[in-house]
Formats: structure tokens, sequence, C-alpha cells
């Protein structure tokens, strides 16, 4: 016999916006379609400059970024219209099992110059610390989403975040992949952040790093990396080495001028001055054609793009899907700021492309995958998540 | 763990402060990004267009063509030739290994060839060539091209080497050339000796006129990408290299070849000089050696032939080979007793063959003796005992002095390096070299050319066309450039030098001079007075000579007397001289002569030589 107090807790169970249970039809007009514009408009961007870097072929890039943004497309349309709930049911298994295939790739995985990140699964190869990246977003999005916030700032509270973030860093460090280890640790802590841990843990943490990252430095890098952070402060001291790749990149840029060489003129990349300019790099070819305006305007779309998914998590209510939009946002913000950084010389090369615009594999599905989540959370606001929400 | 429905979430409003804070983070980020692209693209745009240009355009150095090495008639002895190579280029090639077994079945190469093509791939750039083979014959060139389709990433090539045409009988004057070693580089910092192609004159001539032949290197602008490699020249930008010049010498090519004939299989050397001029016709040193296999690498199994040749092939014999001159240095002997006037022409010395000097004996050529000789009667018959009382009565300070004057004991700038000065001996000479103090014994063995006495052919010839010339101190050159020598004045009395002469032509030209033919210079009509010598190489023991001395035809061949000559022609009116040495020749009166005489018909020959009226002429022709 349900009292008042059952009903009520039974009635938060039991509403449902129209939103989610309509058909499918239904979903696919509530989709936020501005959202999936603007990341097919930067796509395009990728596609176009690919198509200038690899000299006017379609052939050798263009194209199979066009595929690959069509299947990311798929993908996040498809993410997208699952139940937000069901997101929120996967998430801690997600995250499971993306450590267990991180612990795979330790014994079964395929090394490809120099480190161990990829398994060959025959038909595709597979690189789990691109799902993680999701999966950590996923679960740390969950624990808070559980968690009391009294608890939050608490060494009990804070211990379970730190483990989330801990356990698959151990094993994308030791690939060795330091790029992927720092952003994971970006977006983790980021994460915790606006959870709203206390300032007082933040400065104690500070403090901490301090003293922990020149040990780090010393003892925890190898000589690459650490190569790679002296060359930043003085790359000039030996361009034809490490530093060559940032010298060439500067040049490249600068030599774009305000309004760049024009589409397909870029001496620099013509020259295969400035190694990896499908991919890592592509941002050279960008101001090497374009100049000051087009740097100035892809780091503009990029940033109204980051500012809408701000805007789309002001509208929802869960913690959950709150830390999940946000989550999403902030590693891909940090894929856009860290590789354009690196590009322009102001950080070491860390290996971080260019979300949407580098020619890749992995990356751009799991980017739109998040995308996806992004936009399944914006859809699914109204449902009910268990616990309530006030 | 799990809160209860009441139990405190985290506040939704404490997220959305948070967002905002890391929003402004943001802003700040690409705040600072747009900032540095401005930047970069704005504040350094200059700096950095000028550093993209700079890296996409080299000037790689054209090697100029070299100039020539000639002969007083204009035929060349060195040049350029077009060779032949086969290339590797790694980049376009599957696997090194196959290649060059393909390769092999047209053109075979060593296994060290082999190993140094899979070295050189490993240690360059991909697509720069790889030399597998150069100084290919033309066969071995045209079946290349034929195989070529077969032959993927194997590049025939023409390039230009020097080579040198005649076999080597220029080889001791024209040297060779060869790639620039540290020692080159660091005397010349002109950045085109680092070129491969380069090549750079190591000895001889080669090496003396270095920047005349040379020329000046031009540049090829050319559009490199990063890695280095060529994707377009700019020919219109690019300076043309200047030819280097021709050098002329004053050498007569086929006197020269003329003379390596006459020497045949024998060892030794032949210079003939213009005795008013002081240009050198013939300067050759037998055997000789190829130089087109020093340009083009010696192999080991040459380098040791060479090595081993007892004839001495690489060693200048004329320049830098050092010979007691025999009788052919009786003529300083002679003009310097007239100096000193310690005798006169008439008087007479009786020859019996030999002569006492305290305890030792010294001996004439002629066991018998000659019996009463006057001066030229000395020099006619050669006769040692004569020279001896010259030396006896003089000591040896006035031979040295006259020698120093017909340029004895001295180097000459012929416009090459290596030679060496010879020793002109004198009493302090050996205080200095020997410690020792100077012995009549001594100025005996000066007297006739032999002791301590050492000379090169080159003096030799040098003394032989001072005398002929009779008032100028010429000195000897092959390299023709705009500056005319000018020479200093022979300091002898013209009348001794007439009787010295005179003496000269008795030997050649009156019946019991040991130079004597029935045909004279061998042109009707046209004199020759010279010198025979003949080397003593051993010293004779007494038991030997007890028993009978051996002739040096019972002798090995090291152990034979050098054979020497000198001679000017014509007697009437002096052009040219000629001074010749064949080693462990036997006697003077035999090649040596005879190949001297030969070349002095010759270049009088060459030179048009009008037969004129002389004492004992009757008709002149050629």
């Amino acid at each position: 016999m349900m009292d008042g107090s059952d009903k009520q807790r039974y009635a938060r169970y039991t509403t449902v916006d129209s939103s989610v249970q309509g058909s499918v039809i239904t979903r696919l007009y509530e989709v936020n379609w501005l959202l999936f514009a603007l990341v097919f408009l930067i796509g395009g961007i990728g596609v176009t400059m690919i198509f200038a870097a690899t000299d006017g072929q379609w052939d050798a890039g263009a194209f199979q970024h066009f595929q690959r943004l069509i299947l990311g497309g798929g993908i996040m349309l498809f993410v997208a219209l699952v139940n937000i709930r069901i997101w929120y049911f996967l998430a801690y298994p997600i995250y499971l099992g993306a450590v267990l295939l991180l612990g795979a790739v330790d014994f079964f995985g395929v090394e490809v110059n120099g480190s161990v990140r990829w398994l060959d699964l025959g038909f595709m190869r597979l690189q789990p610390s691109e799902i993680m990246k999701l999966a950590i977003v996923l679960a740390l999005a969950r624990y808070y989403h559980d968690l009391p916030g009294w608890r939050v700032s608490r060494a009990s509270g804070l211990f379970g975040a730190l483990l989330l973030i801990g356990l698959p860093m151990q094993f994308i460090f030791r690939q060795p992949d330091l790029g992927t280890t720092i952003l994971l640790v970006a977006t983790g802590f980021a994460i915790v952040f606006l959870a709203g841990i206390n300032w007082r843990v933040i400065v104690a943490g500070a403090f901490g790093a301090a003293i922990a990252i020149p040990i780090f430095y010393r003892f925890g890098l190898k000589d690459y990396q650490r190569a790679r952070i002296n060359t930043m402060f003085s790359p000039e001291s030996d361009p034809m080495g490490a530093s060559y790749h940032i010298i060439q990149s500067k040049i490249a840029l600068g030599s774009g001028g305000v309004s760049g060489k024009g589409f397909m003129q870029g001496t620099q990349r013509s020259g295969d001055y400035v190694p990896e300019n499908t991919t890592d790099f592509i941002f050279t070819v960008i101001g090497e054609e374009f100049g000051l305006i087009g740097g100035v305007g892809t780091i503009a779309i990029y940033g109204v793009l980051i500012a809408f998914c701000l805007y789309l998590s002001f509208q929802v209510k869960h913690i959950f899907s709150r830390l999940l939009i946000l989550g999403v946002t902030t590693t891909f913000s940090l894929y856009v700021f860290i590789n354009l950084a690196m590009v322009m010389g102001l950080i070491p090369v860390v290996g971080v492309p260019l979300p949407l615009i580098s020619y890749g594999g992995t990356v751009i599905l799991t980017v739109m995958t998040g995308f996806g989540l992004i936009l399944s959370s914006h859809l699914f606001r109204n449902a009910e998540l268990p616990k309530g929400q006030n | 763990m799990k809160p209860r429905d009441n139990e405190e979430r985290i506040d939704p409003k404490t997220v959305t402060r948070r967002t905002i804070l890391m929003a402004a983070g943001g802003i700040g980020a690409m705040g600072v990004l747009t900032a540095r692209l401005y930047y970069l693209q704005v504040t350094k745009a200059e700096d950095y267009t000028v550093l993209s240009d700079r890296n996409r355009f080299n000037f790689n150095i054209i090697v100029p063509e070299r100039g020539r090495i000639l002969d007083r008639n204009g035929e060349a002895l060195a040049v350029n030739r077009q060779e032949y190579r086969v290339l590797l280029i790694p980049e376009q090639v599957k696997d090194v290994e196959i290649a060059l077994n393909d390769l092999n079945a047209v053109v075979p190469l060593s296994d060290a060839t082999r190993a140094r093509v899979k070295k050189d791939v490993r240690r360059k750039a991909r697509f720069i060539p790889v030399l597998i083979e150069d100084h290919l014959d033309w066969n071995s060139f045209a079946a290349i091209n034929l195989h070529a389709p077969d032959l993927p990433g194997i590049i025939p090539d023409v390039g230009q080497g020097r080579a040198y045409p005649n076999n080597g009988i220029f080889s001791h004057i024209l040297g060779y050339v060869g790639t620039a070693g540290p020692k080159d580089v660091e005397a010349d910092p002109d950045p085109l000796l680092r070129q491969p192609a380069f090549r750079i004159g190591k000895t001889g001539v080669e090496a003396a006129v270095e920047t005349r032949l040379r020329g000046k290197s031009g540049k090829l602008k050319v559009e490199v990408n990063a890695f280095g490699r060529i994707v377009r020249e700019w020919p219109n930008a690019s300076d043309a290299p200047t030819p280097g010049e021709d050098v002329s010498l004053t050498i007569d090519a086929d006197l020269q070849r003329y003379a390596a004939e006459l020497f045949e299989e024998e060892s030794g050397g032949s210079v003939v000089i213009d005795v008013m001029t002081g240009e050198l016709r013939t300067l050759l040193s037998m055997p000789t050696f190829d130089g087109n296999l020093f340009v083009s690498g010696l192999t080991q199994l040459d380098m040791d032939a060479l090595n081993s040749d007892w004839k001495r092939p690489q060693f200048n014999k004329v320049l830098r080979g050092g010979y007691p001159p025999a009788s052919t240095y009786k003529m300083v002997v002679m003009l310097a007793a007239l100096k000193e006037g310690i005798i006169s022409t008439s008087e007479r010395v009786f020859c019996t063959g030999k002569t006492q000097l305290g305890s030792r004996t010294f001996h004439c050529w002629r066991r018998q003796g000659h019996g009463a000789m006057n001066m030229r009667d000395a020099l006619k018959y050669s006769c040692d005992v004569y020279f001896y009382e010259l030396a006896n009565r003089m000591g040896i300070q006035p031979i040295h002095d006259m020698a120093a004057k017909l340029g004895f004991g001295q180097t000459f700038d012929v416009g090459i390096k290596g030679q060496i000065a010879g020793i002109n001996p004198n009493g302090a000479w050996k205080e200095r070299r020997l410690g020792d103090g100077w012995r009549t014994g001594d100025s005996y063995n000066a007297s006739i050319g032999q002791g301590f006495v050492v000379t090169t052919p080159l003096q030799l010839a040098v003394m032989t066309a001072r005398i002929a010339n009779g008032r100028r101190a010429i000195t000897p050159h092959f390299i023709i450039d705009d500056e005319v020598p000018g020479f200093k004045p022979l300091d002898i009395d013209p009348n001794h030098l007439q009787f010295v002469r005179d003496a000269m032509w008795s030997v050649c030209q009156e019946p019991g001079g040991t130079a004597f033919r029935s045909n004279g210079s061998g042109i009707p009509g046209v004199d020759m007075a010279g010198k025979t010598g003949t080397g003593q190489v051993r010293s004779i023991s007494k038991a030997e000579r007890l028993s009978g001395v051996m002739s040096n035809a019972q002798l090995e061949w090291e152990l034979r007397d050098h054979s020497l000559f000198v001679a000017y022609a014509p007697y009437a009116a002096p052009r040219f001289a000629v001074a010749t040495i064949v080693e462990h020749g036997g006697s003077g009166s035999g090649l040596a002569a005879t190949i001297s005489r030969a070349l002095i018909k010759r270049v009088l020959e060459r030179d048009g030589m009008q037969a004129r009226a002389s004492d004992n002429s009757t008709t002149s022709q050629l």
C-alpha cells in the first residue's frame, strides 16, 4: 500500500517528459541541430585544409576525412537519440571496459613509432586511450552525481575521484603517451573543480604540485620528453633537431601575415617543411594560407562551439548530464588550446591533434561521440535520473 | 554511500558558478592564442617571410671547366674528357642488393665496389645519387644504357674528368689532380674545393698553376624542400662558371715523345734546353708512370707495381736525381784552372794511367795512360790524370766557385716544385756536413766529377747552355706566362769560354774524340760540341784492378756505370743544348751520346734549321 510519500517517490520515477517517450521522429526533431551544424562546419574546414595541405589531392586524406565525418555524424546522431538514462547506467561499465582494454594494450598492444597504444583487431585498429577520454568523463559525472555535496571536498569524496583518474593514467602514461595523459588528468581535474571542490583544497593541491612536478620532471619523464620541453625554451639553439618542428611551424604561420598567401599558395606547405601538416600541425596551413584573419576566425568558430555547449549545459538539470556536457566540452577545448599553443610554439610538442580539422581516425569518432553525448544530455534534459534532482 | 532522496546533492548553482569561471579562463586562453598569432603573423611577419624564402632557395656550386695544359705548338697534354659513370639513386630502388646484382650482369662489379656503394647508401639521404663506377669504357656505358629499362634506379651519367693522353710521357711535368684533401681546404677557403666533383692539382704543373687552370665557379639557383631535395632549377637566376685558362708549356710534345722512344726500356732522363731563352723543349724522366691512374684512383696493385719497380718510375730523375757528373764536369775544372792561371793551355802533363797522392793511387780510365796531354787534348780524350794535376795545383775552392757560376749547387725556378740542389762541395761544406777536413784526394775526385760532387741532369743542361751562350747565366723554365725572365750576365772570361767550346767541339767532331762519329751531329753542315761522362757507381777494389777490372757488360745492372752526355749545336751559332743520363748504361759514349745526338738532330730539324756554311760543310740540305 503506497502512502503519499511513496507515491511521490514513485511519481518521480514515473513522470516522464514527452520528449523522452516520443518516437524516434520526435526525438530527431528535438535534437539540437545548431550544434550539429557547428560541428560539421568545423569538420568542413578540416576537409578543405587537408585538401590544401596535400597539394590539391582529393584522395590523399581530404576524402577520407570527409568519410569519417559522415560516419561520425551517424554515430553522433545515434548516441544522441539514446536515452540519457542508459548512458547513466552504462557509465561505470564503459569505464571498466576501457580500463580493461588499456590493460590489454599493455599485453597485446602494437608498437608504432616507439609507443604501444593500439590494439590490432584484424579488421581495424583500436586506440583504447581515446575511448578512455570519454569513459572517464562518464565515470566522473556519474560519480559526482551520486556523491552527496558535503563529501566533495572531503578526503572520502576526493579519493574516489582521484582513483578514477589515477587508474587509467597509469596505463596511458606508460605507453608512453604524455599528451593523452595530460589531457586526461586535466579533464579529470576540471570536472573535480566544476563539482565544487573547496578552494582550500585547490590551494593545497597547487602546493603539492609545485613540489611534485620538478621531481616528476627529473625522474618521471623520458629523455625525449625532457628534450621537447627544453627546446620550447630555446628552440633556435637546435634548429635542425628536436625544435625543428616548432621553428618551421612558426615560420609557416608567420609568413602568412595578415591575410595569408591565398588558398593553395602556401610555400612552406608545398616545401614539406612542416612535418605532420595534415595532422597535428594543420593549423600552420590555415595560418600560412589565410593569415591572421583565417587563424583568428578559426579560433572564433571553435569559441562559438564551446560557448554554445556551455549554454546548453545551463539548460540541463541533472548533475550527471551537466558534468557530462561540461566534461566533454572541457576535453574538446583542451584539444584545441593545447594544439594551437603547440603549433604556435608556446608549449612543447605533445602530439595533440586539432579536433575535427586534423586528419586522423579515432579522434574524430570519439569527439563526435562526445558531442553525441552532449546532444543526448540536452535532448533528454527533462528526463528523470535515479536519485532525482531538485 | 548512496545518498537518500533528501540528502543534499551537489548544488547546480555551484556548478554554474564554476562553469563561468572556467569559461572566463577559456576566454583568457583564446585571448593569449590570438595575441600570439598576431605576434607571429603581424609583428614578426617580415622575419618569417624572409626565413621561409631562405629555406626554399639554395645556390648550388657549379664546378668550372678546368683549363688545359698545352705544349708549345698547342697540342693538348692535359685535357678534360667526358667520363662515363653509373650512379644509383636509393629511393628509386627497391632493394640495393638486387639492383647491384642486376647491374653486375651487364657490367661486372667488384666486391669492394659493392661494399662501398652499400656504405654510401646508408650514409646519405635517399635521393642523393651514389656513384657506383666511373671511368667506364664506351661499351660498358652503352650496355648500361641499353638495359636501362630493366635497371630502375640505376642512372648512367656523363661527367668530366681529367685525362692525360700520351701514356705518361709528360707525367713528371704535368703531375696529376685529385680530390681536395684537408690541407688543400685549409689553405684555400673557396667552397668550390668541397664539391665532390672538383679536382685540385696535386703535383707538377697541375699544382703549380692551379689558380690559372681552375677558373671561377658558377652558381645554380635551385629550389629545395625540407629534405634538401632539388625540386626545381632556376637557370636564369644563376651565374655561369668561368672556365679555367689554358696554360702553355715550352715543351715540344713531339720531341719528348721521340726522346721516350729513344730510351726504350732504359732508365734515365734527358733535358733539351734553348741556350738563348732557357726554354726547355724536353724534360723527360724514364721510365714514366701513367698519370691517368692517379686521376681515376690507384688500385693497390698499381701502387705496389709502381713502388717495387727498381727503375723508380715515379721518381723525376732530371729534377731530383742526384748523380756524379763524371767527366762532364771537366769543363768546370778547365774554366777554373784558366781563371786561376795555374796552367797554360800549351803546358803538357804526362798521363801514365795513374798518379800517386800520398799512399793512395788515383787511376785514369785508360789503364795504359794517354801520354803527354795539353788542355785541349785532355778534354778531347778525357784524361783523368791531367785533371788530377789541375786539382793538385788549385785545390777545391776555385772549382767550387766556377761550378756555382755555371749553375751547380742550386735549384732553379722552373715553375714546379720538387728539385734538388745537388752538392757543390768545398772545405766549408765538408766541415759542416761531415765534420771532417778537406783532403787533396777529395779534390782529385771532384776534378773528374766523382767523390762528393752530386749534380742533376737539369744542372748539366744548364751548364752546357751557359757555356754555349757565353754571355748570360740563363736559367731554365717551361711554363709560358707573361713574365719574360731576364738573365744575369755570365761572369766568365769569353776567351776562356771560347777555348772550352773549341775543346768540346773536338770531342765530337775530331777523330779520337770520345764522342766522335763519322757524321757529327747527323745533320750535314751542322757541328755538335759536347762531352761524355761515365759515372762510376762502385768503387773498384785493388784486387780487381790487379786481376782485371770487369767491363760493364760483365756486371749486374745496378753496379754498371751511369752513361752521361752533354752537348750543344750548332757549334757555329749555338741554339740548343742537351744533357742525357742513362742509368747504369755503361760508358757515356754509348747510349747517352746516341740519344743526345738524335735529340739534337730532331730539335734542329723541327726548328726549321737551315744548314749554314761552316768550317766543314760543302753542301747544305735538310
